[in-house]
């Protein structure tokens, strides 16, 4: 229920989104990178890319460490971006780049949720999407990934502009081990889900990525048909109940063939209701480690 | 001469070698034990200590071993044999028993809440040395004073084996299968014996160790009214109609709010449809189909 509390803040977090544009630290090079990349393949130019992404050399750097992970692909001593597009391929490159300009907006303060587990999070929710979408046989994987990449936008939003606010919240779900919307909801009055959703307008990104920011919790309100946000959903609730949680044990049990989102991906995917769920779950742990080293390893850089 | 098999480490895209991803499928259809990616070392290490001892110089020769040959039977024994060596250890399995304390125990205890006995029955099935059944003994014990106050708890636990059986009774352990016990566990229901360490009477209370077949259908129908049950790198010995008969009896014992436990990456996939797989904090386990305790949506 929204308190009288919540109320306020919902209109606190209203008048301060106001001031997002003028939030310092986005990357000039995120949101033209983003417009570009939500284009058909065909219409993507790759000399573009890496040109908007050599504009900031941190980023860049960033890049090249991810495109020697395996998570990537295993490339061996990628050099420059040119030949990370040349040996991961088009869609690694462009899931890569928009990893590191996604990291870039975090603020760095660690007092609340620590960037390096949000990282983790939003990393592992985008690589488990893309493994999950090929199994299920599920639409577009590189899509997927975007998806499982700026689900949690609203995260970062409430870290920038209701920072006090949104600890409280993320101490009441740490302590009581709720999800994290649950506790945001009762706290604050909204939760991370429409805080994003204003910036993924703001940022114009496309319909359906504004769809699973701001249903990745209740894809049954999705309205969408592309069932992105079920998929979204699925894949953010085994990181939660893994170790690419959000630095707290969820102190709770999920069967995934009851959450909504399992009904509305069945629509997509005919293989989901034989679906190997234990599988996938052991076939995860190979990501967390991989997750872990290299989110670590590129915040050292 | 055997050469020792390669890997390209990692996971992901490009694959492993297709040999050592043909067997660890092979396992995993026929034990129900899953490799991760970042697992693969280990099982072509132990494919390899197999090979030496074979003197077979490939691993697709190896494969063939497992899947072509009359003997592959035994030889995929063999193979799990050496992949559940020294896996027996107090704490093994660290997150599984975090989330039965944290949140399987709760459940359970709201689900007896209206009865007016207060009683919690935990089976370790294949408990092999005892390891297993002492590690949740002494969990409930901590708990006794916190959300178990006022019931009673009692631990059964049975094997096949007469000589693990006797082992468990002794109740004497070295320092490997010791090596996760904390100074309070160690302190609180261990004695010292030379360089080894003893389980003492606390430990001990409540529990019952007794020899049984998991394949004896009549004395499986007796082991009734369980909360939860652990079964850990047991089944994936059985052939596939033995595992599901197994997995009947267990879904059978289970209380309707019961639990079922396995192994790290052990799965029930295509062996039984009455269980459900639940997804709790860094572990899996299994639960009863048809209904749950929130009455739909899992909390």
């Amino acid at each position: 229920m929204t308190t009288a509390a919540g109320t306020s803040t919902k209109q606190t977090l209203l008048q301060r989104l106001d001031g997002l544009r003028q939030i310092p630290t986005i990357p000039a090079v995120l949101a033209p990178l983003l417009r570009h990349l939500q284009q058909p393949i065909e219409q993507i130019d790759v000399q573009k890319v890496t040109d908007l992404l050599s504009q900031d050399k941190s980023l860049a750097a960033q890049c090249l460490q991810m495109a020697n992970s395996p998570l990537f692909g295993r490339a061996k001593d990628v050099q420059s971006l040119r030949a990370a597009v040349v040996s991961l391929g088009f869609h690694h490159v462009s899931d890569i780049a928009m990893s590191c300009g996604m990291l870039n907006i975090l603020p760095s303060e660690k007092s609340t949720l620590d960037p390096v587990v949000f990282w983790e999070h939003s990393l592992g929710c985008a690589l488990i999407c893309r493994h999950l979408a090929r199994k299920i046989d599920f639409g577009d994987p590189a899509k997927a990934y975007l998806a499982g990449l700026l689900h949690d936008l609203g995260i970062i939003v409430n870290l920038w502009v209701l920072p006090k606010e949104f600890r409280a919240a993320w101490e009441v779900a740490k302590a009581e081990g709720i999800p994290l919307h649950e506790a945001e909801e009762r706290c604050m009055g909204f939760t991370h889900c429409e805080s994003g959703r204003l910036l993924a307008e703001h940022w114009q990104l496309a319909p359906e990525m504004i769809d699973v920011v701001n249903c990745h919790h209740s894809p049954e309100k999705s309205a969408d048909s592309t069932g992105l946000s079920a998929l979204v959903q699925l894949a953010d609730l085994l990181c939660r109940m893994s170790d690419l949680n959000y630095g707290y044990v969820e102190c709770r049990q999920v069967n995934l063939i009851e959450e909504s989102g399992f009904a509305q991906l069945s629509h997509y995917s005919k293989n989901l209701n034989n679906f190997d769920w234990a599988r996938l779950t052991f076939e995860l742990e190979s990501y967390m480690e991989e997750v872990h080293s290299l989110v670590r390893a590129i915040y050292r850089t | 001469m055997t050469t020792a098999p390669s890997i390209r480490a990692g996971f992901a895209d490009p694959l492993p070698e297709p040999e050592l991803v043909l067997i660890r499928d092979v396992i995993y259809k026929a034990a129900g034990i899953f490799h991760p990616d970042n697992k693969l070392r280990l099982l072509l290490d132990r494919c390899g200590r197999r090979m030496k001892e074979l003197r077979i110089p490939s691993l697709r020769e190896y494969c063939d071993c497992l899947t072509i040959k009359p003997t592959r039977q035994a030889e995929l024994v063999a193979l799990l044999n050496e992949i559940t060596i020294g896996e027996t250890s107090f704490f093994r399995n660290q997150p599984q028993l975090n989330a039965f304390k944290s949140v399987v125990l709760p459940k359970i205890i709201q689900a007896k809440s209206h009865l007016p006995i207060r009683r919690l029955r935990v089976w370790s099935a294949g408990c092999s040395t005892g390891e297993e059944p002492y590690t949740l003994r002494m969990l409930l014990l901590e708990e006794a004073g916190a959300q178990l106050r006022d019931w009673n708890t009692e631990v059964l636990a049975t094997d096949l084996n007469e000589r693990s059986l006797a082992h468990a009774q002794e109740g004497v352990y070295g320092s490997y299968s010791t090596r996760n016990l904390t100074p309070i566990y160690r302190s609180k229901y261990f004695t010292s014996q030379s360089d080894k360490l003893q389980v003492n009477s606390l430990a001990r209370s409540h529990i019952s160790f007794s020899r049984l077949n998991l394949s004896d259908d009549s004395r499986m129908t007796f082991m009734k009214s369980m909360d939860a049950i652990f079964c850990c790198n047991v089944l994936i010995y059985f052939d596939l109609a033995s595992k599901r008969r197994v997995i009947q009896h267990f879904f059978n014992n289970l209380l309707p709010h019961g639990y079922l436990f396995l192994g790290h990456s052990e799965s029930l996939y295509g062996v039984n449809d009455d269980f459900r797989l639940v997804h709790l904090p860094g572990a899996t386990a299994y639960v009863k189909g048809e209904r749950t305790l929130s009455g739909g949506k899992s909390l």
